[in-house]
């Protein structure tokens, strides 16, 4: 247990050490914007009808004094800090008085029920399928598979879910292609509602998919392949084993430590496929948040979210580092 | 001449290497054709808009009145040198920092390793929105190129040290130490060739990568949509409604197009790492275990 | 293999449940038949549960809000309006003025109330007033303190305003012309602690519908009609027809086209106008504000190419005049709208009331216009401008370009100035430029370079305008380029005069009434910032001049009532096209669509009774002339 907590204790401090820099990163980088939230909100509220030239004026000093904006750049850096310990990033300054973290907590739960669901599917489908087509090599439908999965593999986020867009939406109009559920459902109805939210999962889950499957399934593959040729699978196969039985317990699982800490490494980049699917679906995720937070001119929203989407990958990454020795019992703790 | 040989084997003896070769062929030979294209690149409404691809406009022309063809000749040269350079500029950090990081280990290791971990983890596209959101239009191909190598190099980089450590304990290693070369040197002139295959494949992966941010940018307005790239041949045709207008061949070859690239470059990446593994390039030339 | 036979199975099966229901509505069980549905281009609200639209910047403002909810004294409308463009609507009479105006008397009108059952009455407008005065910040905090010394209410239907200075436009502040201040419910927000930060969930409605629901992620408002619509200012038009009106976020343009074309969206705010094309060829049900091209609808907004004339090279008439003579407006009108376009030589709108008050009178004035080159006079107007493109578009467009030439007039605009790039050598020639090789040279020698601010993305149309100017400057000679500035930045730059010229609008005006007093007073040299400092609304070329001072001086004097201020508009437009401060190119189109399946009686060119853009205020009135296609 010793060598387990020492582990623990020396992850929790890279944890620690990554966050503080990435939101440092984030943070140097939005007020390095040359930006002023008090123009935005002046010219959104005189852009049309009646105005004057002095009434601007007044405007824009009487808005600077509400939205805070004094202090030197220390004090500002202290005290973001301050807040953002207990999870407070400020008010979003195009939705103002409204808090930044309500807007996020708000988009949260479409983001990250989208990435679970096509995360965990992607990587039980990619490896199921990769480790099958490792053992069976002379499969014609696992090649097959192989050869189309890996083909969609490389190509970019974006394009994948325009093209299912488009089938779905227009050559073949059967799936909904925009929001996270329908106009004027019933909330309070929980079946209906997670019916609905699930219909309108599927494109943005499909499109992030099509994209991760060929990923998990190749390094699946390769992985399997080597470890057909050892020994103790050999020996297995000779003594008799059941075929299935060999495939499950001797080389599956032997496989899945690696691809273990590929997920954790591969999560930064499902998450920006998350992000730009979101986009193009209209899912109301944090990656639409984002988007709109740019268009508006509203750094405390594009800080909040960046920072959180730091804090949230880096943790994942945590659990799983910490949950690895637990799979794979050959890794020694050092 | 050893590379000429390489060459030879692989594209003899495996197929996924010589389809990538040719489709990338296809792909560059249609950016070199750039060079004799009779349109100005920033020009519109040059040619009737809208045209279905026919025998005066191979590809069809665009909404904005310029022929599909050589537009997208420009916008592939443009967008594969953006790709490349930053490929090439991420390959140097990343060999910088992976053969320093495993040849000295120790505190120096660690520190780069922390640093590496940090852009791992790191979600690059809401930083590089960041970076869109505070520079606008300050933002040119350079200057975004500079940063999306800053952002590509950590995941190869553990690749190379871990080739790098491997290397430190070898016999020649310590040759090289013991008969008073400079930890310079012994880099470059001792590992580095050992190296190399894998920048190389990793090298198409991160041009993969990189157009891959290109496209996705340009296809939401966030980089300088007037210099043709494919992203921007999208963005314009979304502009222009075109699928629903019916002009589906402004969207059609450009992705057709990059896909192609896309497929190609990561068939070439595949085809190499298989070739570095001596036991499935053994295998796969039909000798072995 | 067992495995994925059974994945397969799974995934077909979910497929197949999910084709049997129609997927791809946007309404789950809301009866479609007593619903309109239109967008809101605002796109997904952040803060959907905000309706507190006092405070700035807070929540969504067009979702069904100031068009339906909200009410104040006057309606100004950009078209006809349903009896007249001038609409008493909380006010029972036109503003009542005292001699030097320094005073307005209002008139309510009784039996309005609120929709929780409480009277509208002189308490409401005061509390608007003193609230905002009181509480600096506030959406009309600052026009309210400048203007007003003191509000008092006489009796329950009169209240009398004392102004600081005299304004003879003051009841402007009360009159929509797409939004204007809006009345406060006195019973609501002075149970609140602080009005700045007051939700205002659920909203109390003063017009004729309520706040049925809207979705936590705010991508769709919906509003219900009251039981008790006659005791709304919109009731004496009769019952509106939608029971139910949803705003909603549609998406980008290809998605809003496909939503209509599934008619599922009722009314698209805006489309590009290969989207409108292919609505035309594709819908059957499609109605639009010209039966035929040009389609859209063009908004009392001008936009033109406006010159930084703090700049010095624009500060030379030549130059400008130069400029313009080098433009083709028919290619311009072609590159942006693909011809869709209604243009204008004067810098006012070619909508509403003002081609018969200004355009058409003026065409005389206008062709006998003379420039003196330096080397000749030429008389730079063609009328036949509109009618070119007419022409031009005729061959792909067929029967849907008009041939009457009154309809043409209508639909494309009167005339233009004719490219005469000799003229234009001439001018430059005169202001010291050189033409060395293909190049232009300024008089110090250096390049003659000019950069053209667009908006890229958020306005593709006049983004496409500005590339095809800056490509006629370029092959002239000119250095010419364009300069993306999006969104925020672009606000930034305008406001600094960050430019050398922009594809913007600097004039807007009511449409239904000629009263130029709405945009121009504010191009008093008054207001004029120094260079580098911000400028205010609406000068953004900083124009400062003492003939156009002494203009807007006079209008500040007579009432907006008076026949004269026909007669000083015609004035300014003949200065503007004299000094060509701005060149003005054409009306804002914008390409509202809408579908006819479920409900008729939209607003059109031929019953022009209000604005269908849906995110203007105004746009309520299409509410009561709406009725069910399939009853």
């Amino acid at each position: 247990m010793k060598p387990f907590l020492a582990y623990l204790a020396k992850r929790l401090l890279q944890f620690a050490v990554v966050v503080f820099i990435g939101v440092n990163i984030t943070y140097v980088i939005t007020h390095a914007t040359p930006i002023d939230p008090v123009e935005q909100s002046v010219t959104a509220a005189t852009s049309f009808g009646v105005t004057s030239p002095e009434a601007v004026e007044m405007m824009r000093a009487s808005l600077r004094e509400l939205y805070g904006l004094e202090g030197s750049p220390v004090e500002q850096y202290l005290s973001f800090w301050r807040r953002v310990v207990v999870g407070d990033f400020g008010p979003s300054l195009s939705a103002f008085p409204t808090p930044v973290s309500t807007l996020i907590w708000r988009a949260m739960p479409w983001t990250v029920g989208l990435l679970l669901a096509s995360t965990l599917m992607t990587w039980i489908i990619g490896n199921l399928i990769g480790g099958l087509a490792g053992y069976y090599r002379r499969n014609r439908l696992l090649k097959l598979a192989g050869i189309v999965s890996m083909g969609v593999h490389p190509i970019p986020y974006y394009i994948v879910a325009f093209v299912l867009l488009i089938v779905f939406g227009f050559v073949w109009p059967v799936l909904p292609i925009s929001g996270g559920a329908s106009m004027n459902v019933n909330r309070e109805d929980s079946f209906g509602f997670a019916l609905d939210v699930l219909l309108h999962s599927i494109l943005p889950s499909l499109s992030l998919m099509a994209v991760g499957i060929g990923g998990w399934f190749m390094g699946m593959r390769a992985l399997v392949s080597n470890i057909v040729t050892e020994d103790y699978v050999t020996y297995a196969e000779l003594a008799g084993v059941g075929r299935r039985r060999i495939l499950r317990s001797y080389v599956m699982r032997n496989a899945l430590g690696p691809q273990v800490t590929g997920l954790a490494l591969q999560l930064g980049a499902i998450f920006n496929g998350a992000i730009i699917t979101e986009q193009v679906f209209g899912y109301p995720g944090l990656g639409s948040l984002l988007i709109s937070g740019v268009h508006a001119g509203d750094y405390s929203l594009v800080l909040g979210i960046t920072s959180v989407s730091i804090i949230a990958v880096s943790a994942a990454v945590l659990v799983i580092d910490l949950l690895f020795p637990l799979i794979d019992p050959r890794v020694e703790v050092r | 001449m050893q590379v000429l040989a390489i060459l030879r084997d692989l594209v003899r003896y495996n197929l996924e290497f010589a389809a990538g070769l040719i489709l990338v062929g296809l792909v560059v030979a249609m950016a070199l054709l750039s060079f004799v294209s009779p349109y100005p690149p920033l020009d519109v409404y040059v040619v009737a808009p809208d045209v279905p691809p026919s025998w005066d406009y191979f590809f069809g022309t665009t909404s904005r009145g310029q022929d599909v063809f050589w537009q997208l000749t420009l916008a592939i040269r443009n967008t594969l040198t953006f790709g490349i350079v930053v490929a090439v500029l991420s390959r140097l950090i990343a060999l910088m920092v992976g053969l320093v990081a495993g040849y000295k280990g120790g505190w120096i290791d660690r520190v780069l390793m922390s640093i590496n971990d940090t852009f791992v983890v790191i979600p690059l596209f809401p930083i590089l929105v960041l970076f869109y959101f505070i520079m606008r239009d300050a933002m040119s191909w350079a200057m975004l190129a500079l940063i999306t190598a800053a952002l590509g190099w950590a995941y190869d980089a553990r690749l190379i040290r871990a080739m790098a450590m491997s290397l430190r304990t070898r016999e020649f290693t310590n040759q090289a130490y013991f008969s008073g070369a400079s930890t310079g040197r012994i880099l470059v002139q001792e590992h580095l060739p050992f190296v190399l295959p894998i920048v190389f494949s990793t090298t198409m992966n991160n041009i993969n990568w990189s157009i891959g941010i290109e496209v996705t940018l340009s296809v939401l307005g966030f980089t300088d949509i007037n210099t043709p790239t494919v992203g921007g041949m999208i963005y314009w045709a979304n502009q222009h409604t075109a699928l629903v207008a019916g002009v589906w061949w402004w969207i059609a070859f450009p992705v057709a197009l990059v896909v192609m690239l896309f497929v190609g470059l990561f068939l070439l990446a595949i085809s190499m790492n298989e070739y570095i593994d001596p036991r499935s390039r053994l295998a796969r030339m039909g000798g072995g275990a | 293999m067992r495995v994925i036979r059974l994945l397969m199975l799974a995934l077909a099966s979910l497929i197949a449940s999910t084709a049997a229901s129609s997927a791809q509505g946007t309404i789950s069980d809301l009866p479609r038949r007593e619903t309109l549905i239109l967008e809101n281009p605002e796109g997904t609200i952040k803060n959907p549960g905000w309706f507190n639209i006092w405070a700035i910047n807070a929540g969504g403002q067009y979702t069904g809000l100031h068009q339906l909810a909200l009410d104040t004294l006057w309606y100004i409308d950009p078209e006809r309006g349903l009896d007249g463009s001038w609409q008493n609507s909380l006010a029972a009479e036109k503003p009542i003025y005292n001699a030097d105006f320094t005073e307005m008397t209002v008139k309510l009108r009784p039996g309005i109330f609120w929709s929780d059952g409480v009277e509208f009455t002189a308490d409401d407008l005061v509390y608007t007033v003193e609230t905002q005065i009181k509480t600096p910040g506030m959406r009309w905090s600052a026009l309210l303190s400048l203007n007003v010394d003191s509000v008092q209410k006489v009796d329950a239907q009169t209240v009398v305003f004392k102004l600081k200075k005299p304004n003879s436009r003051f009841h402007a502040l009360f009159t929509v012309r797409f939004n204007a201040i809006w009345m406060m419910p006195k019973h609501i927000f002075e149970k609140a602690p602080d009005p700045l930060r007051f939700d205002f969930n659920k909203p109390v409605s003063l017009g004729a519908y309520t706040l049925n629901s809207y979705d936590p992620d705010g991508k769709w408002f919906l509003w219900q009609r009251r039981d008790d619509w006659q005791r709304t200012t919109l009731g004496r038009y009769g019952e509106p027809g939608p029971k139910y009106v949803a705003y909603v976020d549609p998406g980008p343009p290809d998605k809003r086209v496909i939503a209509q074309l599934n008619h599922d969206l009722d009314v698209i705010h805006d489309v590009a106008p290969e989207g409108m094309f292919t609505l035309a060829k594709q819908s059957k049900s499609l109605k639009t504000w010209f039966k035929g091209f040009p389609f859209g609808h063009p908004d009392p907004t001008l936009p033109a190419v406006i010159f930084n004339l703090q700049n010095p090279t624009f500060q030379n008439h030549d130059v400008r005049w130069a400029l313009a003579l080098l433009i083709d407006i028919r290619a311009v009108a072609m590159a942006s709208y693909r011809g869709a376009a209604t243009i204008s030589a004067i810098a006012i709108p070619p909508t509403g009331t003002h081609p018969d008050d200004y355009h058409k009178p003026m065409q005389d004035w206008l062709a006998g216009f003379e420039l003196d080159t330096g080397k000749e006079k030429i008389k730079p107007y063609d009328p036949t401008m509109g009618q070119q493109i007419a022409t031009m578009l005729r061959p792909s467009m067929g029967d849907q370009i008009p041939t009457d030439p009154a309809e043409i007039a209508r639909s494309f605009g009167y005339g233009w100035w004719k490219p005469n790039p000799t003229a234009a050598a001439e001018l430059l020639e005169r202001a010291g430029y050189s033409k060395r090789g293909d190049a232009w040279y300024t008089p110090d020698g250096k390049p003659f370079a000019i950069k053209i601010m667009v908006e890229g993305d958020s306005r593709p149309v006049m983004t496409r305008a500005g590339t095809m100017i800056a490509q006629q400057w370029r092959q002239f000679g000119i250095d010419a380029k364009i300069d993306v500035a999006q969104g925020t930045n672009m606000l930034d730059r305008r406001g600094a005069g960050d430019f050398d010229t922009f594809i913007g609008w600097s004039v807007e005006t009511y449409g239904g009434h000629p009263d130029l007093a709405f945009f121009l007073d504010s191009w008093h040299s008054q207001f004029v910032a120094p260079a580098g400092k911000t400028q205010s609304p609406r000068n953004w070329q900083r124009l400062t001049s003492p003939e156009l001072d002494k203009l807007i001086e006079q209008i500040r004097t007579v009432s907006f009532e008076d026949p004269k201020t026909v007669e000083l508009g015609r004035d300014y437009a003949k200065f503007m096209v004299r000094e060509m401060p701005i060149i003005p190119l054409m009306a804002y189109n914008v390409f509202t669509a809408m579908d006819e399946t479920y409900w008729t009686g939209y607003p059109t060119a031929e019953d022009p009774y209000t604005d269908p853009v849906p995110n203007w205020g105004n746009s309520r009135l299409m509410m009561v002339r709406l009725k069910p296609t399939q009853p």
